[in-house]
């Protein structure tokens, strides 16, 4: 085992472990309901799922457009799959098949 | 009345986390390709996953440990990259209520990756009781994937999945399609400022900056568009 990689890791994940756990851990206060803590949390959970999407999705359309046609099947599929039921695990498997679909079909 | 709608257990909150398995499984099998080539062990690869657990981190510490950056210099750039982790927990708990149990956020906190936070909160937003069993099992289903898609990538190699190069593409598209489903899920009217300055930050960030730039500006500026709404 190289040790430089293993204090990497050690270091790495105990910050990510410090990240994820602590914030739970210590934030006992609640936030004043209306105030600005409590509309700024509201919003970061639209905010990085919106930002995650379109994170996920922008190295295919730029800096060069590629895999336009899977990518356009998989995002109409995905929200067809979501509506009648308003279910999240239909849409993401109906966006994946989608996309496979094209993929397959283009070569 | 809401105290008699029963609390989600472990395995609801496994059996959520397929679709989140389904998606990290061929990128942490795609590191574990990597990892082998860049000249770490199995089992190193393996203790990356395992120890670290963010994925685009581990790429990037891949590219590191192989240009010989400094031990010090890598664990800071890894470490700047998942600053956003710190909103995670405090949006989570706001959305579960004050009387949300957190004794066991030491250890289920650990699974609290961008595709856990946005599924729980997901759950949260559609009427669905927070449960500390049911993080528990939605975080266990995505790190076993992402631990075992590595091991698996770094004993069989990069050969297994290229052979069927349309399974690959449509389970490297899963996790997008899981963050749209879950954005079609909170959608509301409130919300629409927010993701729509999200989404124009993101893609400032990114062709201005980079990636990590577009990911930071689109999580704190959709905040912001928040606390600014009336």
């Amino acid at each position: 085992m190289n040790w430089d990689l293993v204090l990497l890791a050690a270091m790495a994940g105990a910050a990510n472990w410090a990240f994820r756990a602590l914030p739970v851990l210590l934030m006992r206060g609640e936030a004043r309901p209306g105030g600005v803590v409590a509309r700024f949390l509201a919003a970061t959970g639209p905010a990085a799922i919106a930002t995650l999407f379109i994170a996920s999705v922008l190295p295919q359309l730029w800096p060069a457009p590629r895999d336009l046609m899977p990518l356009t099947a998989g995002v109409l599929a995905t929200v067809a799959g979501f509506w009648p039921r308003r279910s999240v695990v239909a849409g993401t498997l109906a966006g994946a098949a989608a996309y496979a679909l094209a993929v397959w079909m283009t070569g | 009345m809401r105290d008699e709608v029963k609390s989600p257990g472990f395995a609801a909150g496994a059996l959520a986390g397929v679709p989140i398995a389904l998606g990290y499984f061929p990128i942490a099998f795609s590191f574990g390709v990597a990892a082998v080539r860049v000249g770490l062990t199995g089992w190193e690869a393996t203790f990356l996953s395992l120890v670290i657990y963010a994925g685009a981190s581990q790429f990037l510490a891949l590219a590191l440990v192989a240009g010989g950056a400094p031990v010090l210099v890598a664990a800071f750039t890894l470490i700047a990259m998942n600053l956003r982790h710190l909103l995670y927990g405090p949006a989570l708990m706001k959305q579960a209520g004050p009387e949300a149990g957190r004794r066991h956020a030491w250890a289920w906190a650990w699974g609290l990756t961008d595709e856990v936070f946005g599924q729980a909160l997901g759950a949260l937003a559609r009427g669905q009781r927070f449960s500390e069993a049911w993080m528990f099992g939605l975080g266990l289903a995505a790190y076993a994937s992402w631990v075992g898609g590595t091991a698996l990538g770094a004993w069989a190699g990069g050969g297994a999945l290229e052979a069927y190069p349309a399974l690959n593409a449509g389970l490297g598209f899963m996790l997008s399609a899981l963050f749209l489903a879950l954005l079609l899920s909170i959608l509301t009217r409130a919300a629409l400022p927010a993701i729509a300055v999200a989404v124009l930050a993101t893609v400032a960030g990114t062709l201005l900056g980079s990636g990590t730039a577009g990911i930071l500006a689109g999580m704190i500026g959709g905040a912001l568009a928040g606390v600014l709404r009336k």
